[in-house]
């Protein structure tokens, strides 16, 4: 073997191998622990600089996503790397006591911040909090008749394997609804929020919750992201029809929907 | 007032005006609930249920629905028991001689699902009644407030009017145009026909008693 081929097949091999953790190139195994500490340590904060972040934008944002979604009483939902549970709240006031919300975070702290929330809110009669990985989720297969990810897909190592497994959980009808940053459509719009994000975002992340590197990492994961089409088109390789996105915000975020047939 | 203009519908999606509204109505109504003791028993008639309006001039669907006694403002149009399809411009025509069953046939109006869900929902409308002056002054001072309030009378004595309108007008609609519910000349028709009954009944009594006097004579 020349060493040119073997210099390719190593290449191919750390490809395999590596994935991105914001800018940084690391191996698959260790992102998983990497993404868990930064949301250890944001989960406190998390609402707050939500808030803070995005001038409570977040909220409409999260709003458009229920609107989208066609969600009935008696309804299965699964709110995906649900986090601190804004639409788990949501979704459990409009699915009833007939139906129920799964709050699945890979994040235990994340996940306890959300569960003590909902209950303070009132919020227990149709909501479970399971601790799992979007990419290999504990559900049998056809349970859910939505399933939402929000801002959560761009954490999850392996986004393929995550869109197969969602796939597999949904009931046939059930549709998939990503709601997660992605290209702005202007250039203009580009500019200002790539300052905004580099420049802003992580002096305001030191600040207020004292984690600069953590509010570093959203940014460049952000930036990392697949952009609207390439989304698209990875949903639909994992079996999703009738795909579809819709931009918010310039395109700061997207809401992209899939069915199952 | 017509349709909002036009470029405001097109960059609507894009601002999110639309979850904006929702949301502020949301809050004011909920707040509205809250201060409101007797809205209980009625919320709980509604429990999951939905009513939708949708306005000409807005160009998408405000779902109310209710959950745990409390309303989310949705644009889940799918979801709705009842819907009702009119213009603000209608409602604000609305004057007290016009029915809604008029409306209906000039195409004005059109309530679709369960009418009842509408009444409901129109009887709750109507059961809010806060001291929006105070509540106000609390958050954003006696000046503001006071300008506020004059405007909101305005709007408020038209919403009144409209749940008025829509609950008189529901029933009346019920009784002519869907025959579903008995009226008061019904009613006193069937006494009538009871009574009627009875009386035949009474006579076939009697007759059968005076066979059977005839019978014990001649035996
Ligand atoms: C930015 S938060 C979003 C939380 C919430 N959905 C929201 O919109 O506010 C991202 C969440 O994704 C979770 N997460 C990251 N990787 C995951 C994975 N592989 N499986 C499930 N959840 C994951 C994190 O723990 C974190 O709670």
């Amino acid at each position: 073997m020349s060493s040119q081929e073997q210099n390719h097949q190593e290449n191919n091999r750390n490809a395999e191998n590596t994935t991105h953790f914001g800018y940084k190139t690391v191996d698959k195994d260790d992102k998983v622990s990497m993404v868990a500490s930064v949301f250890h340590s944001v989960a406190a904060q998390y609402d707050v600089m939500n808030d803070l972040m995005s001038f409570g934008i977040h909220r409409l944002w999260k709003r458009f996503t229920i609107d989208a979604s066609g969600v009935r009483p008696g309804n299965t939902v699964l709110d995906l790397a649900g986090g601190t549970g804004d639409l788990t709240a949501k979704f459990s006031q409009l699915v009833g006591r007939e139906g129920k919300v799964i709050l699945a975070d890979i994040n235990s702290s994340m996940l306890n911040v959300g569960r003590d929330k909902l209950r303070d809110r009132g919020l227990v009669q149709n909501i479970e909090y399971v601790q799992a990985n979007a990419q290999y989720l504990p559900f049998e297969d056809n349970t859910f008749d939505i399933v939402t990810i929000a801002f959560g897909l761009r954490n999850v190592t392996d986004k393929d394997m995550a869109l197969r497994s969602i796939y597999r959980v949904l009931k046939p009808g059930g549709r998939l609804l990503v709601l997660e940053f992605s290209k702005p459509e202007h250039e203009l719009v580009n500019k200002a929020y790539d300052f905004y994000s580099f420049n802003i975002l992580p002096k305001i992340g030191e600040l207020v919750a004292k984690d600069g590197d953590s509010y570093q990492y959203l940014a460049e994961s952000i930036r990392m992201h697949p952009d609207q089409e390439t989304l698209k088109s990875m949903m639909n390789d994992a079996g999703f029809e009738q795909t579809s996105f819709k931009n918010l915000t310039g395109g700061v975020v997207a809401l992209h929907k899939g069915y199952k047939f | 007032m017509e349709s909002l203009p036009k470029p405001l519908l097109k960059i609507m999606p894009q601002l999110m005006l639309q979850q904006v509204m929702c949301s502020a109505l949301e809050i004011i109504i909920n707040k509205a609930l809250s201060l409101n003791i007797n809205s209980n028993e009625q919320l709980n008639n509604l429990e999951q249920k939905t009513l939708a309006v949708k306005l000409a001039e807005l160009g998408f669907p405000l779902c109310f629905s209710i959950s745990d006694c409390k309303v989310l403002v949705t644009k889940l149009i799918d979801r709705a028991d009842c819907t009702i399809t009119t213009s603000i411009k209608t409602l604000r025509e609305l004057k007290k001689e016009q029915h809604l069953t008029e409306l209906i046939k000039q195409d004005k109006l059109d309530v679709e699902g369960d009418i009842k869900i509408a009444q409901y929902f129109a009887s709750l409308a109507e059961t809010m009644d806060i001291d929006w002056q105070t509540e106000l002054a609390k958050h954003i001072g006696d000046v503001a407030t006071h300008k506020l309030v004059q405007f909101s009378k305005l709007v408020k004595g038209k919403i009144d009017f409209a749940s008025e309108q829509i609950q008189a007008d529901a029933s009346e609609y019920l009784v002519h145009e869907k025959q579903l519910v008995v009226t008061k000349s019904q009613i006193n028709h069937f006494n009538q026909a009871v009574t009627a009954v009875n009386m035949q009944t009474e006579q076939v009594e009697n007759r059968i008693n005076q066979l059977f006097d005839n019978l014990r004579i001649k035996t």
